[in-house]
């Protein structure tokens, strides 16, 4: 007999437990234990996870070759304090989605889906999956790129990423996967490795603070810079992944202030690292070495050239890293979108025979994106970079709905927004509205020939 | 030592073995879940939102928004393809 068939209620014919609460209710009781017996460290050890993966998770393969193209052409100054103000943006959008997942035990694409209507649900899963699959081939491409400095091909690069997938979904439990990706994402400190190992100059560190000198070009080029930046820094996947990722895990409102400590343990994480692969990619500056960015090895390899072999080995391994991470959550938020809105079950908790949904939307997007690079003359280094521009103009749609979740009352209770937390979302959210609607239009104007680029 | 009770009851906890049916481990179990956490209880839907004047009008605006700028993005998209 089952756990769920012994524990069916005799007078609802109803299962009390499925076997998801079983899991999820086995990892809430050392949180229990941790929180009754006063184990401070133990307790923030069990509730982190979500906020760091998706801070790290975000700092992905193209973010990282982005930040290190503005250092090997700007430089440290004006990057070097924007990455910084850019996560602690991220860090108020992601801690109102942490605290709804909490509060509520529902996910981002479910709650919009009910309480806002099908058009906006539908809507909101079509963008994510849309560009998810843009930004997994991207994150392919950023393996490829950092196994082509192992002078590996881009099969290797496939085969990697979707052998990780299903390594990562095999344990049937959300606890190891998460544990599995945490571990794996904390090697994105490879990139402040990097930075170390090409000796900067700290007083030009601390002098970036100034936020000069200013980027030259036309306006055009700092709005499309900035935009970019926003893009590798704040996106729609996180927010459904962190929202689904809290309410997977289990947690509360009694946890909501550990969640608050993962997600800004996340954000500075992912400051420094983002910080470091700017320093590691300024080491270029000045050399007038021709990026060939993703069509090659052409970063890790210029590194190497410049900075020595070991800056090379290790900004190489790092992107591996950051496109590996990125996969499995990306996939991941893929597939908590896709269960919550056709209404069936979505949690690592689950079997596979009883969420079928939900792993055949985790693999299927990472096989359908691995088979894109696969693709003999695939245009690849457009669909990367048009990645950042899909993300960074429906953002806005994704944050507008993030604000009113947070603030709806009949939902959130006493753990609504505060008026000083709206204040600050709402000024992130008209600026990276600005800044991504500016980036569209410029785009669609360049690509029509009505401004120059 | 006041450690060896937890450590004990942790790693019986976390044995992914199926557990024989005892009725007091599921109550304990369940006791650790809150009541609307359930899978049963989280497949409920919560009703439509109530939506005021501004706020209507202002995911009107967001609409019109999407729409232009979806066109804009589709259209730069394929032209990058090409």
């Amino acid at each position: 007999m089952s756990l769920s068939e012994a524990t069916a209620s005799p007078l609802l014919r109803q299962p009390l437990l499925s076997d998801e609460d079983t899991a999820r209710s086995r990892d809430r009781s050392r949180v229990h234990h941790a929180r009754y017996n006063n184990r401070r460290w133990r307790l923030l050890w069990l509730l982190v996870g979500p906020g760091i993966l998706a801070m790290l998770g975000e700092n992905d393969g193209p973010s990282m070759i982005a930040y290190a193209s503005d250092g090997a052409q700007y430089g440290l100054g004006f990057f070097v304090p924007v990455i910084p103000i850019l996560f602690a943006m991220a860090y108020v959008v992601q801690e109102m989605c942490m605290r709804v997942g909490a509060v509520t035990h529902r996910g981002y694409g479910e709650l919009v889906l009910q309480r806002h209507g099908r058009v906006w649900g539908w809507f909101g899963a079509g963008d994510l999956c849309l560009t998810n699959l843009v930004t997994l081939i991207a994150e392919f491409v950023a393996i490829r790129v950092g196994l082509a400095y192992f002078h590996l091909g881009p099969g290797v690069a496939v085969a990697l990423g979707l052998v990780l997938v299903l390594f990562t979904l095999s344990g049937g439990r959300y606890w190891r996967w998460e544990r599995t990706v945490l571990g794996l994402a904390l090697f994105n400190g490879l990139f402040l490795v990097a930075a170390i190992l090409v000796k900067p100059h700290v007083g030009s560190i601390v002098s970036s603070f100034s936020f000069t000198p200013l980027p030259g070009g036309s306006l055009n080029t700092l709005l499309l810079l900035m935009a970019s930046t926003i893009g590798a820094t704040v996106t729609p996947w996180m927010i459904f992944f962190q929202q689904s990722a809290s309410a997977d895990k289990g947690m509360t409102p009694k946890d909501v202030r550990h969640g608050r400590y993962d997600t800004a343990l996340g954000a500075v994480l992912a400051g420094v690292f983002g910080v470091g692969a700017l320093i590691a990619g300024a080491a270029l500056l000045n050399h007038g070495l021709g990026i060939q960015g993703f069509a090659g090895a052409g970063f890790p390899a210029a590194l190497s050239h410049v900075a020595g072999g070991a800056v090379g080995t290790v900004f190489a391994l790092g992107l591996i890293e950051a496109g590996a991470v990125a996969i499995l959550t990306i996939s991941a938020s893929t597939a908590y979108a896709a269960g919550e809105c056709v209404g069936v079950s979505h949690s690592f908790n689950t079997s596979p025979r009883n969420a079928a949904v939900f792993y055949a939307a985790n693999v299927g997007v990472s096989l359908l994106a691995g088979l894109v690079i696969l693709i003999p003359g695939a245009p690849l280094l457009s669909i990367a970079l048009n990645a950042n521009v899909l993300a960074t103009v429906l953002l806005p749609v994704s944050l507008v709905f993030v604000l009113m979740l947070a603030n709806d009352r009949p939902l959130m209770g006493r753990w609504a927004n505060r008026r000083s937390t709206n204040v600050v979302g709402i000024a992130v959210i008209v600026f990276v509205s600005i800044c991504g609607a500016a980036y569209g239009i410029d785009s669609f104007l360049q690509s029509v020939h009505i401004i120059g680029s | 030592m006041s450690a060896e009770p937890y450590e004990h009851d942790r790693a019986t906890q976390l044995q992914d073995v199926p557990i024989p049916y005892d009725p007091d481990a599921d109550e304990e179990l369940i006791m650790h879940l809150e009541r609307d956490q359930l899978v049963a209880e989280t497949f409920r839907p919560v009703p439509r939102a109530e939506l005021g004047r501004r706020a209507a009008i202002g995911l009107w605006a967001l609409r019109i928004f999407v729409v232009l700028v979806s066109a804009m993005v589709i259209y730069t998209f394929m032209a990058g393809l090409h």
